[in-house]
């Protein structure tokens, strides 16, 4: 066997690794380490033919204010800095364009800004269903999408880095509500 | 004379000398002229093999697509693990097997293993919700896929490659916020096949599908890069259609006179699909250039296009891809060519040059068709039908656009059709006795 075509062979089937499996380091270390902080959002039922189906998960905070003197471009990557209230739940209290020494902070996207404050767009948007049950939240959400409580998002953060960890309402996780509703 | 042809011929070569219609020598001589590479796969090779691994591929993403709720986060990554590490595997193994792998086998390793990829890529983010582009997946599932069309030689594979750069690059047309993540990027993303058929004028004979594929492959994947390029100088994912026609006027042009190994056997337009795409291409924008409103929005947008480095590009490329076709007499071509300076020409007029342009077209295409029939008639390589063609639409055209009353123009009409109809019975009879005289 010739050598050129097998390091090349070998490199390919190292980035092949590579790829997902630093994904799953990253997410992994953040799921492991990272502070749970609650978001109050909405979830609607689409569909992605490569993943299946899932929750588009909105946090109901889509504008965060801009520090003053801060300049920000169209577009740019931000640290926003969660601050937990009394609800339980966290909010957006500043950006950063750098890392914020201490506290939990979340890499986030600014769309553009309009009256000191941005519009922000959240490293998470979806939340994956199982096919059986996706009918059932869609039914679920048509329900409870006005209640009082709200769908509560449960994310871990850790270095700026976010992971959708659960969906939940009233204290109830969501997936537990959605089987308890199809027995 | 394609493939099968040949196959056929091949076969009934020993028949033909045991029979007596050919010499020994007479049946060595076709032997060597028509020798089928079985080291290159066929198309229905191809084909089988690729539905294979599509299907085995599909129904792997659809089964990750359910979404097993039940298990534990490990187990689905071990789902998403295994179909990547079994197709490596079996990638391998043809790999080690070198020349003694089966054409169909090795397609169905690469494109499995490209499939198992991107499936692996999918799960992983679906089990951390992970949100994302899919133009982005698309960019990096096509990057780890590469180097197995290079390694593999995997016909295959760089189907699926020119697919998905074509289908990337057509989305990011209109980002402009920076180049590499515009449509700009397509022509590097080509050169990433260059492994796949090495040398210059290309050293192989690329697949009739191939040749297919890439060709649309180059015709959207060029077209969007021209987009982005305007869209990066305007900074607005809004470009004014006008930009766009002499820029795609002027790339397909460059696309026309791409060389490629001269075949001496064979007829240069079926076997080469860039030349009668990118020239239908070029003649039908020509052709709407004649007509005095599209031109206005082409020449107004005629000066700002010409300080863009894409139209820049276009033109030394036109120029040095003009050479070879001069040193090999490919008249025809270089006429059809010619077509994207005519915009140029009709500046020189300065504030005159908008009513100057349809006229100035109208002459080039009348031109032109005229060319393509003396050629022929020459004795040359043209295209009578084709020239014929283009001067009845021509008249066609400015008939309609004129004052004349209802009458002249429906005598012109029939004038036209019988002229047409006639020089098709002529072509067809000097066809006939070419066909006699070389029997």
């Amino acid at each position: 066997m010739k050598t050129l075509p097998l390091i090349i062979f070998s490199i390919a089937v190292l980035a092949q690794w590579a790829a997902p499996l630093s994904q799953i380091w990253t997410y992994e270390k953040v799921l492991a380490k990272g502070t749970l902080i609650k978001l109050k959002c909405t979830a609607p039922d689409p569909y992605d033919p490569l993943r299946g189906r899932y929750l588009a998960v909105r946090p109901n905070q889509r504008e965060a204010p801009v520090p003053a003197g801060m300049e920000l471009k169209q577009d740019t990557q931000v640290y926003a800095v969660l601050t937990t209230g009394a609800d339980g739940f966290a909010t957006i209290t500043s950006l950063s364009l750098t890392p914020p020494a201490s506290g939990d902070y979340v890499r986030v996207k600014s769309r553009y800004v309009f009256n000191e404050k941005a519009l922000i767009d959240w490293p998470f948007d979806r939340f994956y269903v199982n096919e059986k049950l996706a009918p059932e939240a869609d039914k679920w959400f048509a329900e409870n999408i006005r209640s009082v409580q709200g769908i509560t998002a449960e994310v871990r953060v850790f270095n700026g880095r976010a992971v959708l960890e659960d969906l939940s309402l009233d204290g109830k996780p969501f997936r537990e509500i959605l089987k308890a509703r199809l027995k | 004379m394609n493939t099968s042809h040949q196959r056929w011929l091949l076969e009934q070569l020993p028949q033909w000398e045991r029979e007596g219609l050919l010499t020994a020598d007479a049946a060595r001589t076709l032997r060597e002229r028509n020798a089928v590479d079985d080291s290159q796969p066929g198309l229905a090779q191809i084909v089988m093999g690729a539905l294979g691994a599509l299907l085995i591929g599909t129904g792997l993403i659809t089964v990750i697509g359910y979404n097993w709720d039940d298990f534990s986060r490990p187990v689905r990554l071990l789902f998403a693990s295994l179909p990547l590490l079994i197709t490596q595997i079996f990638s391998f193994r043809e790999l080690q097997r070198g020349a003694a792998s089966t054409a169909w086998v090795r397609e169905t390793a690469a494109l499995l293993q490209a499939l198992a990829t991107g499936a692996c890529i999918a799960i992983v983010s679906q089990i951390y919700n992970l949100g994302g582009d899919w133009p982005d997946f698309l960019f990096w599932w096509l990057l780890l896929s590469l180097p197995l069309v290079w390694v593999l030689r995997s016909h295959a594979a760089a189907i699926f490659y020119l697919i998905g750069i074509a289908v990337w690059s057509v989305n990011q047309a209109e980002h402009w916020d920076a180049w590499y993540h515009s449509a700009l990027l397509y022509p590097v993303l080509l050169l990433g096949l260059a492994p796949f058929w090495p040398g210059w004028p290309l050293r192989w004979q690329l697949g009739r599908s191939l040749q297919r594929v890439g060709t649309l492959s180059l015709c959207a994947g060029l077209a969007a890069a021209a987009d982005s390029s305007v869209s990066l100088r305007m900074h607005s994912s809004y470009v004014a259609f006008g930009s766009l026609v002499w820029l795609w006027t002027l790339t397909a042009s460059a696309l026309l006179l791409l060389p490629f190994k001269a075949d001496a056997s064979s007829d240069k337009r079926r076997l080469y699909p860039h030349v009668t795409v990118s020239g239908f291409i070029l003649l039908a924008l020509s052709f709407a250039t004649s007509f005095s409103d599209f031109s206005c929005g082409t020449l107004s947008k005629l000066e700002m296009v010409l300080t863009m480095p894409w139209a820049w590009g276009c033109l030394t490329l036109v120029g040095l891809f003009a050479l070879p076709a001069i040193r090999q007499q490919r008249w025809a071509l270089l006429g059809v060519s010619s077509l994207s300076l005519s915009p140029l020409l009709a500046l020189l007029a300065g504030s005159r040059a908008e009513p100057i342009l349809p006229w100035l077209m109208t002459l080039h295409l009348l031109g032109l068709g005229i060319l393509l029939i003396v050629l022929e008639l020459a004795g040359r390589r043209g295209s009578p039908r084709l020239g014929a063609t283009l001067i009845c639409v021509l008249i066609i055209a400015r008939m309609f656009e004129s004052e004349f009353s209802l009458l002249i123009k429906g005598l012109v009409f029939i004038a036209v059709g019988v002229a047409f109809l006639a020089f098709n019975i002529l072509m067809s009879r000097q066809l006939k006795k070419k066909q006699a005289a070389t029997v």
